[in-house]
């Protein structure tokens, strides 16, 4: 009898410390990343944002005011940065090597310092992800980084495209879960969003954001599961959960790029984008609030919500950082109160906004990289990450914090000038927000008339 | 007599396959004689006898031994993925563009570059297509209508009908897909074509959806690979992969004759595969996959740039195709082949290959590269359809008979090129015929922009008895195969 039971012990030992070893070859750790800071003369500034949108001779009176009014509201700050051929004038114009040339200056500024900084060689990547949703080339802009970085031909490539401003987090997806079945591995992911052939020149409102509000950006990230490499590792990867509201209609249409009635291609943002972010948020908030959040205070929560009281969940009892996508001035609000936080919490996704713009699929790494700038992260740090995307989908993810991180990256100027957030277009255009038709003399809206 | 030398040779080849792939089994024999004599003197079973009666501890030792590695084993093996059905599309006949309209068509939109014309008349005469393949509603226009509205009813129309049909086969429930993958090389409008699905069929929120765009013609293979990867993860899943390629916003409107051959060869078409990792459907599904091999050659400049987007003189863009594109094809070929061979090959193959690459490299480097048989490995061979010289220059170099190649030529007649989602037409052709049995191997090949050259190996888990009903050869299948000449005088 005895002789059974240790038996049993002992198979109970072995096949636990089995499933501990192939469980800790199958972590996501973050090693590094890299956002791209394009150069200074790509800097879309109130001077040059205001003469770019007065260029459009496609707009009334009523659209042009409606567009700088979206400007002056957006959150966006003097140094945003866009592509080359909008600064130049040729925003009507553009060709397939506009795209093409944002995207190459992005991949040289990230990844050679992305792999100088990591000491890793392209030829150790196994797996290449890459997302941009609005350019879509032959060949695909993964196949030009391993031609680019010279990889091994038997590198596993995936191109992502049109799946939105969560795009990124869906890279995390597949990088995760090949780890569980490809040990000692690297990743690649390359998230940006291709502005420069996107330009909208019509005069529909509902098109005329996305002209506001998306800048130019990207992110490179470095992940791998070998466990030899955890100490080095920034970030480990928790959770990740997915939401689609793709069934429902509505949501279905709320971000969609068409033709206008002019027959011109443009991105259509609808009214109820923030409603349908919320619904989307709180769906996923459901999933991932079982995985993250301590039991007590999942606890207090089904204590209170049965004994009829009003119950909200604390994030702050699971959640150390909060990261979010930083959509626009009204998402990040709706989500603020939406998730009970006050304006502290959501200062990086507000201070990423205004230095960087809303950059699509890569803005959360901006976001995240305010806050390792600001030394906040610590050993042991839980971080949520949220991005939304259109289809509609709201993605988020959690990861840990491995180690105490303060590099400063792309974010060291701001740090070092410690500029106080002032809003650059509201001095020259506050006009805007008064409802009255008379622009003070020699503004630009007058020599427009 | 020559012939009588080739027919000795051929039974010394067999003999030596025989041999060698069955090399284990022949050594048991003088084994199995050496031990037989034993026996009715009952040594063997005394030895048993005394080792039951051993130490209990040796005993429940072994076996708790035997159970934790037969444990090990299990669930490290990785789970076997299903090919549960797939559903080609068939345009309706209202698309066709037999060679009379896209002449006439060419003529009216090129009326200002008579050159390019008889260009494209000259790649037509060659190309192997045949009078029945269909380009979209918006390309018959004449000029074509290229528009964002109307790419998009283009992939409604052939993504939903394809879907519908492969619901209806398989009994499958929308809300039953767990993953859904959609591959389309040169339209990617946001929300996704997943997002479009997802959407047109109420599939779950919670559902692992992946919209993969500018990988090419083997872009069908990499979504494969996808849900074979995410099938591994999620036990108990269905993955729903839909291939296509949508033409209407691809139409080359310029007249640079690099790029106007693939207005000569691309073609509607889509599938839908349904996949699945649950053992209840080992029973149903058509096929098991058995390997996935993904080369890509990207990091060399000549074949990045063999087939490469890009905009003309004019500002028009288009699909530039290089002169080199057989020579890199091959050269993917042979590393894909590399990697797959020894997967795949019988001992006997790899002995012979493995023995000339040794002479080679030590005796004589003039000796010829050996050329593994694949016919040993394959029953079928499935080659994207992606022009007649790719067929010619695969049928050469894997030394494959008219037969092999039969399946792809007969694709390219009658659907012409269809991208990604050519290999599933092709094996439908070779259901159509009835020539898939239980057990048989299909090797799936398929070549794109980058240059990546992909593989997949199937094995057949059901023989298909007759042509399926909704196959798109049902109404054709009789009059296949058609002899197609070298030059079709226009």
């Amino acid at each position: 009898m005895e002789l059974i039971m240790l038996a049993i012990c002992i198979w109970t030992l072995l096949f636990s410390f089995y499933h501990f070893c192939k469980k800790r070859d199958q972590c996501c750790y973050l090693l590094h990343y890299e956002c791209h800071k394009p150069s200074d003369d790509r800097k879309l500034n109130t001077e040059l944002s205001g003469s770019i949108v007065a260029r459009n001779l496609n707009l009334g009176h009523l659209e042009y005011k409606f567009m700088l009014r979206a400007i002056v509201n957006s959150g966006i700050g003097e140094d945003s940065y866009g592509p080359r051929n909008i600064i130049d004038g040729r925003e009507n114009s553009h060709s397939l090597e506009d795209g093409i040339l944002e995207m190459d200056e992005f991949f040289k500024d990230t990844l050679s310092q992305l792999f100088v900084k990591t000491k890793v060689s392209p030829k150790e990547i196994d797996l290449l992800v890459v997302n941009v949703s609005l350019l879509s080339c032959a060949p695909s802009l993964a196949s030009r980084i391993i031609n680019m970085y010279q990889m091994r031909d038997d590198v596993k490539s995936y191109n992502l495209s049109g799946m939105g401003c969560s795009a990124s987090i869906i890279s995390i997806n597949i990088v995760s879960n090949f780890f569980k079945s490809h040990r000692n591995s690297m990743a690649l992911v390359v998230t940006s969003e291709s502005i420069a052939p996107n330009w909208y020149s019509g005069n529909d409102k509902s098109m005329m954001l996305t002209n506001c509000l998306f800048r130019s950006g990207g992110c490179t990230m470095l992940l791998t599961n070998k466990p030899a490499m955890k100490n080095r590792s920034k970030l480990q990867l928790k959770c990740l959960v997915r939401t689609h509201l793709g069934a429902s209609d509505e949501a279905y249409t709320c971000g969609m790029q068409k033709e206008d009635s002019q027959g011109i291609l443009g991105f259509y943002l609808d009214k109820n984008l923030p409603k349908t972010a919320k619904r989307a948020f709180t769906q996923n908030i459901a999933i991932i609030a079982k995985t993250c959040l301590s039991y007590t205070e999942l606890l207090r929560y089904f204590v209170m919500k049965y004994s009829k009281k009003k119950a909200t969940l604390n994030f702050k009892a699971g959640i150390d950082h909060f990261c979010m996508h930083p959509g626009g001035t009204a998402v990040i609000e709706e989500i603020r109160k939406g998730l009970g936080l006050n304006h502290e919490d959501v200062e990086p996704s507000k201070m990423s906004l205004h230095r960087f713009g809303n950059t699509s699929a890569s803005s959360l790494w901006y976001v995240l990289g305010y806050m390792e700038a600001q030394k906040r992260m610590k050993k042991g740090d839980k971080l949520w990450m949220i991005g939304f995307g259109s289809g509609f989908k709201c993605n988020s993810c959690v990861w840990e914090v491995i180690r105490d991180l303060e590099d400063a990256n792309v974010w060291e100027d701001v740090i070092k000038n410690e500029k106080e957030e002032v809003n650059p277009f509201m001095d020259r255009f506050s006009w805007i927000n008064q409802d009255t038709y008379d622009p003070p003399p020699g503004s630009l809206f007058q020599k427009k008339m | 007599m020559p012939s009588e030398a080739t027919k000795s040779l051929k039974y010394v080849k067999l003999g030596y396959q025989y041999i060698v792939n069955n090399f284990l089994t022949l050594l048991l024999i003088p084994i199995a004689l050496a031990v037989a004599p034993q026996i009715p003197h009952g040594i063997i079973l005394n030895k048993i006898w005394s080792f039951l009666h051993m130490d209990l501890l040796v005993i429940l030792s072994s076996v708790f031994l035997i159970i934790i590695i037969a444990t090990v084993y299990f669930m490290s093996k990785p789970r076997s993925i299903y090919l549960v059905d797939y559903t080609c599309y068939k345009p309706p006949v209202t698309c066709r563009v037999p060679f009379s309209t896209f002449m006439e068509h060419s003529r009216l939109n090129l009326k200002d570059n008579p050159k390019s014309v008889e260009f494209q008349m000259r790649i037509l005469e060659r190309s192997g297509l045949g009078e029945e393949t269909c380009l979209p509603p918006a390309i018959h226009f004449i000029p074509p209508m290229p528009t964002m509205e109307a790419a998009r009813s283009e992939a409604e129309e052939v993504i939903f009908s394809t879907i519908d049909a492969l619901m209806t086969k398989t009994g499958i429930k929308p809300k039953d897909i767990d993953i859904l993958i959609v591959n389309c090389s040169l339209f990617s409008p946001t929300p996704s074509l997943s997002a479009m699905v997802v959407n047109k069929y109420k599939l779950r929120s919670n559902i692992k959806s992946f919209n993969l765009s500018g990988m090419g013609c083997s872009a069908g293979l990499i979504s494969i690979d996808l849900a074979r990867d995410l099938l591994q993860v999620h036990p108990g899943s269905n993955a729903l992969v839909v291939s296509t390629e949508i033409i209407t916003p691809n139409y080359y409107r310029g007249s640079e004759r690099a790029m106007l051959l693939p207005n000569c060869l691309f073609r509607m078409g889509a599938a839908a595969i349904l996949l699945s990792n649950k053992r209840r459907d080992s029973h149903r599904a058509k096929y098991k996959l058995v390997h996935v091999v993904r080369t890509h050659k990207g990091s060399d400049d000549k074949a990045y740039k063999c087939v490469y987007e890009q905009e003309d003189p004019q500002g028009k863009i288009g699909i530039n195709l290089s002169k080199d594109l057989m020579v890199i094809a091959g050269e993917a070929l042979k590393s894909n082949i590399t990697t797959i061979g020894p997967l795949v090959l019988p001992a006997s193959e790899q002995l012979l290959f493995l023995i000339t690459l040794i002479g080679r490299k030590i005796f004589n480097p003039k000796w010829k590269p050996y050329i593994p048989d694949f016919k040993q490995a394959f029953e079928h061979f499935c080659i994207h359809a992606g022009g007649r010289a790719v067929i010619d220059e695969l049928q050469k170099s894997l030394q494959l008979s008219a037969e092999h190649v039969e399946a792809s030529r007969m694709t390219l007649h009658r659907f012409g090129n269809t991208s990604s989602s050519s290999l599933w037409y092709e094996m439908a052709y070779i259901e159509a015929k009835g020539r898939m049995k239980k057990g048989d191997r299909v090797w799936q090949i398929a070549f794109g922009s980058g240059f990546k050259c992909n593989s997949a190996v199937w094995k057949c888990n059901k023989t298909v008895k007759k042509c399926p009903e909704d196959s798109p050869w049902k109404d054709c299948i009789e009059r296949y195969p058609v002899f197609i000449p070298e030059v079709v005088k226009l």
